[in-house]
C-alpha cells in the first residue's frame, strides 16, 4: 500500500514525497506498528521491557536514589541486613544496596559494548564468507569452526590472562572477541540463501557492485535475523563478565556486579555470611539476563514470522 | 562421500586448534623456563639453561612447531610447570571425574527437560506453560557458579545435609573399590549435578516445547488421532520421537558451553576435574597443562558434533548429511 494515498494531492506535492521513499515510510510505519503490537502482546515482551526499563532507571538515577554515598564506608564491616543497611555492608563497610545500584551502569555497559563488538565482527565475517563463497568461504568457516569448538570459558580465561590488564575495556574486548562465531554462522547461512534470490540476481544483472548489493540488498535482510540474537548476546556478555570476575580475571577498579560478587566470594560471604552481600549482585544479574532473554525471544517471534505460533 | 568431507573438516578444525594452541601459548607473557627454575639464590644459570634445552626454547619457531605437532600426536604433553609431573598422569583421573559429572548432569537435563517440554507444549499458553518457560529461563539466566554457591549456602552451610567439596571425603581411597566409596561419590555428586541440571534444563525444555508445538500440527499427528489413538499414545509413539531430534543437534553444538558450566561448578565445589585444574593452571601460568586442556576440550567438541550428525542420521532417516 502506498503511503501517498493517505495524503491529499496538494500535501503530496508540497512535501515532494518521492514514491519510493513514501513506500518505504509506509511499510516502515505499518510494520513498526504491527510489530510493536505483536511484541507487547506477548507476556515475554512486556515483562522483559519492564525489567530492562527498571534497571535502566536505576542505572541512571543511582546516585539520587541511594541513601549512601558510594565511597562512604561505615565502621561496621560485613554486617547482615539491618534497618540502616537493608542489604548489609561489604568487607570495607560500604552499603551493599548502594554499591549494587551503582554497579548497574558498568554492568550494562559491558553487555552492550561487548555485544556491539561481537555482533559487528560476526556480521562482517558472515557477510564476507557467505558472499564470497568458494575457497575463501571454506577457509573462514574452518577458522570459525575452530572458535566454536574451543571451550569458550577456557579461551576467555587464556586470552584474559595473556592480556594481563584488568581494566573494564580490556575485559569487554575479551568478551567481545570470543563471542562472534555463532553470529557469523547464522549470518552466513542467511547470506547463502539470499544470494540465490531473484532481487540479488537482478541487481547483478543491472551492474550493481558487490558492495552496493551487500549494503542495500543483503544486509537489510540479515538484520532482523541477528537483531534478536544481539539482545541475547547482551545477556551472555553480562554473564561472561560475572564468570570472569568470579575466576579472578574480571575488571578490577570498576564496580560491576561481577566485581561485587568476587569481593563477596573473597570475603567468604558464602560460609559465614552476610548472605545479602553475595545474593544481591547475583540476583541483579539473574533479572537483567532474564529481561534481555525475554525481549530477545519476543523479538525473535515478531521479526522471524516463520517461528510465529500457528 | 559427504561424510568423508565432514570428517576431513573435523580433522582440519583439530589441526587449526593445534595451531592456535601453539601460537597462543607462545604469546603468553613471561619466559616458561623461568617458571620452571626454582627461585632461590642457590640455583645456577645452568639449571635455567637445562630447562630451556628441555623445553626446546632455543630452537626456532618452525622447529618448535614441528616438535609440538609430533609431541601432540604421540600424546606427549610434557611436564606440568607446577608439579613437574607428566601432564597426562595428572589429568587422566581428572578427565574421568569430569566425564562422570558431565554425563550424569546431561542425563538428568535431557530426561527432565524432555518431560517438562512435553507438559509445556501440551498446555501451550496456559499457566503450566508460562511457569515452566518463565522459571526455566530464570534458572537458565543464572550465573551458574553463583547458583552453585547459593545451593552450597543452603544445603551445606545451613542444613548440613551434604558434603561441600571434592569427589569423596578426604582420606577415602578408591583403589579397593567399596560400596561405601561408591555411596560417598554419589553423595558428593548430588549438589554439583543438581546445580548443573537445574541451571541448564530450560535449554532442553524450550527446544522440546517449540519443536513439539511444530510437530503437533503435522498431518501424521491428525492421522494418528483419526486412527483412534489416545493423546498419550500419540505423544509417545508419534510426536515425541520426532520432536526430540533437534535436541541432539543443539546439545552437541552447545558442548562448548556445557563444558564451560561444568568447569565453573568444579571450581565452586573444589571438584578436581579438568575445570578445577584449568583454574589452577591459569593461576600458576602452567602452560603445558593449559595446552592440554585447550586441545582436549576442542577435540571433545569436534567429536561431539561429528557424533551428533551420525546419531541424527540413525534416528531420522529423512536427514541427509549436507
Amino acid at each position: 500500500m502506498r503511503f501517498e494515498v493517505f495524503l491529499p494531492r496538494v500535501a503530496r506535492r508540497a512535501f515532494g514525497f518521492k514514491p519510493v521513499l513514501a513506500d518505504k515510510l509506509a511499510l516502515f510505519f505499518r510494520d513498526a506498528g504491527r510489530s510493536t503490537d505483536l511484541f507487547l502482546g506477548s507476556w515475554m515482551g512486556k515483562s522483559g521491557l519492564l525489567i530492562i526499563g527498571f534497571f535502566l532507571f536505576v542505572a541512571t538515577y543511582a546516585s539520587l536514589l541511594m541513601p549512601y554515598d558510594i565511597n562512604a564506608g561505615s565502621g561496621d564491616l560485613l554486617q547482615g541486613s539491618s534497618s540502616e543497611h537493608i542489604f548489609g555492608t561489604d568487607h570495607i563497610g560500604r552499603d551493599v544496596l548502594t554499591r549494587t545500584a551503582h554497579g548497574t551502569w558498568p554492568s550494562l555497559t559491558v553487555g552492550f559494548v561487548a555485544m556491539a563488538i561481537s555482533m559487528g565482527l560476526g556480521t562482517l565475517v558472515g557477510l564476507a564468507s557467505g558472499y564470497w563463497g568458494g575457497w575463501k568461504d571454506e577457509v573462514i568457516m574452518r577458522v570459525n569452526d575452530m572458535f566454536l569448538s574451543i571451550p569458550w570459558l577456557v579461551l576467555m580465561m587464556v586470552i584474559a590472562s595473556i592480556w594481563g590488564s584488568r581494566d573494564l575495556s580490556s575485559v569487554i574486548v575479551v568478551i567481545g572477541v570470543t563471542g562472534w562465531s555463532t553470529t557469523a554462522r547464522i549470518v552466513r547461512a542467511q547470506v547463502l540463501t539470499l544470494k540465490e534470490r531473484q532481487f540479488v540476481e537482478r541487481a547483478k544483472a543491472i551492474g550493481s557492485g558487490d558492495w552496493h548489493i551487500i549494503r542495500r540488498h543483503i544486509f537489510p535482510n540479515v538484520v532482523p535475523l541477528i537483531f534478536a540474537n544481539a539482545i541475547l548476546t547482551i545477556a551472555i556478555a553480562i554473564l561472561s563478565e560475572s564468570t570472569l570476575s568470579f575466576l579472578g580475571l574480571g575488571p578490577q577498579e570498576v564496580d560491576t556486579w561481577g566485581k561485587i560478587l568476587e569481593d563477596a566470594y573473597r570475603a567468604s560471604a558464602m560460609l559465614a555470611g552476610p548472605y545479602p552481600f553475595i545474593i544481591m549482585p547475583g540476583l541483579c544479574i539473574v533479572f537483567v539476563v532474564l529481561g534481555f532473554t525475554f525481549v530477545g525471544y519476543a523479538m525473535d517471534e515478531v521479526l522471524n514470522p516463520k517461528l510465529r505460533k500457528r | 562421500m559427504i561424510l568423508a568431507k565432514r570428517i576431513f573438516n573435523a580433522f582440519i578444525t583439530i589441526v587449526l586448534i593445534m595451531a592456535l594452541n601453539f601460537a597462543l601459548f607462545r604469546i603468553m607473557p613471561g619466559d616458561p623456563a623461568v617458571f620452571m627454575t626454582p627461585r632461590s639464590q642457590h640455583t645456577s644459570d645452568a639449571t635455567y639453561w637445562r630447562n630451556v634445552e628441555i623445553m626446546g626454547l632455543n630452537k626456532s619457531y618452525p622447529e618448535q612447531f614441528v616438535d609440538y605437532f609430533v609431541d601432540t600426536l604421540t600424546l606427549d604433553w610434557g611436564l606440568s610447570y607446577d608439579t613437574e609431573e607428566p601432564v597426562m598422569d595428572i589429568m587422566d583421573d581428572a578427565i574421568l571425574w569430569t566425564l562422570l559429572l558431565m554425563g550424569t548432569s546431561l542425563f538428568f537435563t535431557f530426561v527432565i527437560g524432555v518431560a517438562l517440554g512435553k507438559i509445556a507444549a501440551r498446555r501451550r499458553g496456559k499457566a503450566a506453560d508460562l511457569s515452566i518457560t518463565g522459571f526455566g529461563l530464570f534458572f537458565y539466566g543464572m550465573p551458574i557458579f553463583w547458583f552453585g554457591i547459593l545451593l552450597m549456602v543452603i544445603f551445606v552451610g545451613n542444613l548440613h545435609l551434604l558434603p561441600a567439596a571434592g569427589y569423596t571425603d578426604s582420606g577415602t581411597t578408591l583403589k579397593p573399590f567399596t560400596f561405601g566409596a561408591l555411596l560417598e561419590i554419589l553423595e558428593h555428586l548430588v549438589l554439583p549435578v543438581a546445580t548443573l541440571t537445574i541451571g541448564s534444563v530450560a535449554g532442553v525444555t524450550l527446544i522440546m516445547r517449540n519443536s513439539l508445538v511444530d510437530v503437533l500440527t503435522e498431518d501424521y499427528i491428525v492421522t494418528a488421532y483419526a486412527k483412534g489413538l489416545s493423546p498419550a499414545q500419540v505423544m509417545r509413539r508419534h510426536a515425541s520421537p520426532n520432536a526430540r531430534l533437534p535436541i541432539v543437534t543443539t546439545l552437541a553444538m552447545d558442548t562448548a558451553f556445557i563444558l564451560g558450566g561444568v568447569f565453573q561448578i568444579e571450581v565452586v565445589f573444589t571438584y578436581k576435574g579438568i575445570g578445577w585444574y584449568t583454574w589452577m593452571a591459569i593461576q600458576n601460568k602452567d602452560y603445558p597443562m593449559l595446552q592440554f586442556i585447550f586441545f582436549i576440550g576442542g577435540v571433545a567438541v569436534v567429536i561431539a558434533n561429528l557424533l551428533a550428525d551420525l546419531v541424527l542420521v540413525k534416528l531420522d532417516p529423512r536427514v541427509k548429511i549436507t
